[in-house]
This record gives structure tokens, sequence and C-alpha cells, in this order.
């Protein structure tokens, strides 16, 4: 799955641009009239967005999920093991959002639980710095009873030492078709640092003024 | 005086850190033992935590979770027959590149993920303040785009629809866990500090 999507996604991004332009055509030529008269309006715009592309392109996280320059998605839905949506839940209510255990991992940007399907089964999305391997690895580290006091809650969950953790991890994730990141090459320790650097020049020119 | 309430607030804090430790430790009787053992080994640095906590969760407004400056928004949405396949067309085409997206200014980041063999998605983004003022600067700086995007789904009335905010409401869920590592950064001041970070490092070099 995530391999075709990469792939599909390489196979698009070196078309020229009219080509890109056509096969978004084509697709929309069965497309509710909102859709059809808003592609027309934008027709231009895009051709000029594909033709001027420097930007950062998409590219793979390693063995699964999408990176968008120095930063990747994970999204990992899961069936709840029976009692474990009502104890997330709890550990969730009580952390209020207060999760030191990422921050101690470092390479976590943003991160949520979603509750979906009457509490059968849970979305997790979150923003990470580098490749999947490393990451995981650092969870593995850093805060391996964190994560087992959360993961306990899905069905079938190895176990953080366990050497099938990854395989579960991985079998568990949907790679998204689409990744956008507004500061591509910040990490989190990088936009830390300049939230000190930014701190520092103000200072500094409060001093001089 | 002051030292006495004081004090009595943190003895009131303290015991509401031990009830919500007590409430823990009571869902947690019947988890698995791994997830006993894992909790038992972590609950002094919870209990810690609690004790001088960090940023808060707290509501985006409408619908959805913000922690400090930054919100989340997680969409559920069914395909309309042809729609999967139009909307991978367009972000294939796209390729990450969404100047949309910067032409907005306030999303942090965002994600499309197809389920169920293509009948459904996941549309989950973080972003800059709450949830009124968001789908506003959609409807106003990229209301095409949001057209031909989100005409992929069952029952889209349009983004110039007075009906638009509660179609999104409705097919959006609220995470009730929501992390940011620096909730205080817009995108807007993160650009910046990416420019103030090059301009002091040519500045050190030039002094060097």
């Amino acid at each position: 799955m995530a391999t075709q999507t990469v792939t599909a996604n390489r196979s698009t991004q070196d078309l020229p641009p009219e080509q890109k332009v056509r096969a978004v055509q084509e697709a929309f030529a069965d497309a509710p009239d909102a859709g059809k008269v808003a592609l027309k309006n934008i027709l231009k715009d895009l051709k000029s967005e594909l033709a001027s592309r420097t930007g950062v392109r998409t590219e793979s996280a390693g063995r699964i999920g999408l990176r968008n320059g120095k930063v990747s998605e994970l999204t990992l839905i899961a069936p709840f093991a029976p009692g474990g949506a009502e104890r997330l839940r709890t550990v969730l209510n009580m952390l209020d959002g207060d999760f030191r255990g990422a921050e101690k991992v470092g390479t976590v940007h943003d991160m949520r639980f979603v509750f979906l399907d009457n509490d059968t089964k849970m979305l997790f999305a979150t923003a990470y710095d580098g490749d999947f391997d490393p990451y995981i690895d650092d969870f593995g580290t850093k805060i391996p009873d964190y994560m087992d006091v959360v993961f306990t809650a899905f069905e079938g969950w190895p176990g953080i030492r366990s050497p099938q953790i990854k395989d579960w991890i991985a079998a568990h994730m949907v790679p998204a078709a689409a990744w956008y990141v507004a500061s591509p090459n910040l990490t989190v320790a990088d936009t830390r640092r300049l939230e000190k650097v930014g701190k520092a020049v103000d200072e500094l020119l409060d001093k001089v003024a | 005086m002051a030292t006495q309430t004081q004090s009595a607030m943190e003895s009131k804090s303290n015991a509401d850190v031990a009830q919500k430790i007590q409430k823990l430790r009571e869902a947690f009787a019947d988890a698995p033992q791994m997830a006993k053992t894992a909790l038992e080994s972590k609950i002094q640095d919870l209990a810690s935590h609690m004790s001088e906590p960090r940023s808060r969760m707290e509501s985006a407004g409408r619908t959805g979770s913000r922690q400090g400056k930054v919100s989340e928004l997680t969409l559920m949405l069914t395909f309309a027959p042809g729609g999967a396949r139009r909307l991978r067309a367009l972000l294939q085409a796209q390729n990450g590149n969404f100047d949309d997206a910067d032409k907005v200014g306030t999303v942090h980041d965002m994600r499309f993920v197809f389920l169920d063999n293509d009948t459904k998605l996941v549309f989950a983004t973080a972003y800059d303040g709450n949830w009124d003022p968001y789908i506003d600067d959609f409807a106003t700086k990229i209301p095409d785009v949001m057209d031909i995007a989100f005409s992929a789904f069952e029952g889209w009335p349009g983004i110039h629809s007075p009906e638009v905010k509660n179609w999104i409401a409705k097919h959006q869920v609220t995470a009730e866990g929501w992390f940011v590592a620096n909730p205080n950064l817009t995108v807007t001041e993160t650009r910046r500090l990416e420019k103030i970070g090059k301009a002091v490092d040519e500045l050190l070099d030039k002094v060097a």
C-alpha cells in the first residue's frame, strides 16, 4: 500500500505540467458542477504552480508513511482491546494535553488521539522528524513504559520491547496519499532553538534601542 | 495570609493529583499485566507532571481541540461516486506542493488518508487559532480549491453555501488527546523566526 502510493506519486511527478493538468481534467469529467467550475477557475494557477515546481517534494518516510522535507506523517488506525478505550480515555483526560513523554522523545511536532466508531477504534496521527525506523526506535528507547501504558489499549499490541513491534505498527498504519508541512525544513529541535534565538534578538534590539 | 492561601492551594492540588492517580489505577485494574507494570513504573512521574502542568488542552471553538495557539481538525468523510479517483488525480498532480495552503497561511500541516478501499477519507490538519476564522479563511482565500477537493465527498454543499460550516462540523471528530511541541508559535511566527535565524547566522559569520 505504502509502496503503491509512493510509486504512483513518483510516476506522475516527472510528467510534464501539461500532462499532469490533462490527467486532472480527465478525472474531473464526471465531477459535480461545483468541482468542474472550480477546476476551470484555478486551471491557470494550477498550470503555473506545476511549472514553477521548485518547492519541497513529498517523499517516502522510509518503511511506511510520507515525508515532506524533514517532517514525516504517521497515521495509524487500531481496534481497541476490551476495556482499552476506557483506559486510554482516563489516561488522556488525566494528561490533559500535557505529554511529557512526547517532549522527551523530542521529535514529535504534533500528535492526536481520535476515538472512532463508538469507541471501537482509534485514529492516531502524528507529525514527526526524520524517518520511520529511527522514530519508532526513539520511542522504544526513551519512553517504553508510556508506550505500553497507552498502546496496550489496542488489540494485539505486542509490547514495545517485542521484536514484532515495528511490524505491528506498520501493519496498522495507513500512509497518507498527500502530506503538507508549512515549514518542512525545521525539526522540533530547530524550531525550539529558533524560538530562543528570536527572544535573544528581541532583547538585543531592546537594549540598542 | 498569602502563604496560608498558597499552602491551602497546594494541598488541594495534591489531593486532586492523588485522586487522579487513584482513578487511573482503577481504570487499569482490568488491564493486561504489561500495562499495569508500565503504569506503576511511571506513576511517580505522572504525579509530578500533574502538579506542575505545562500547557493544557482547550477547545478550538465550535469543535476540535487546541493547545496554545495550535488547533487540530480531523474529518471523517465518505466519498461520492468517482470522488476518490478525482481527488487522487488532483493530489498526485500536486505532489505535496500545496501553494494554496501556503496562501491561507495558518496551516501547520495537513494530510489526506484514503480508507476502506477508497470509500472514505481522513483529513487531518494542525492550524492556527480557532475553528470559525480558520474555515472563513479557506472560504475567502481559496474557495475554488476547496470546491475542487471537497466535491469528492458525499453531500458537500459548496464552499459558498451557508451550510458549509455545519457540514464540516458534522463530519469532524474532536481529538481527545492533542499534543503540540511548540504551542506558542503560529505558522507565520515560525517562518519569521526561520528568517531571523538565517540573518543571525550570517551576522555571526561576518563578525567571526
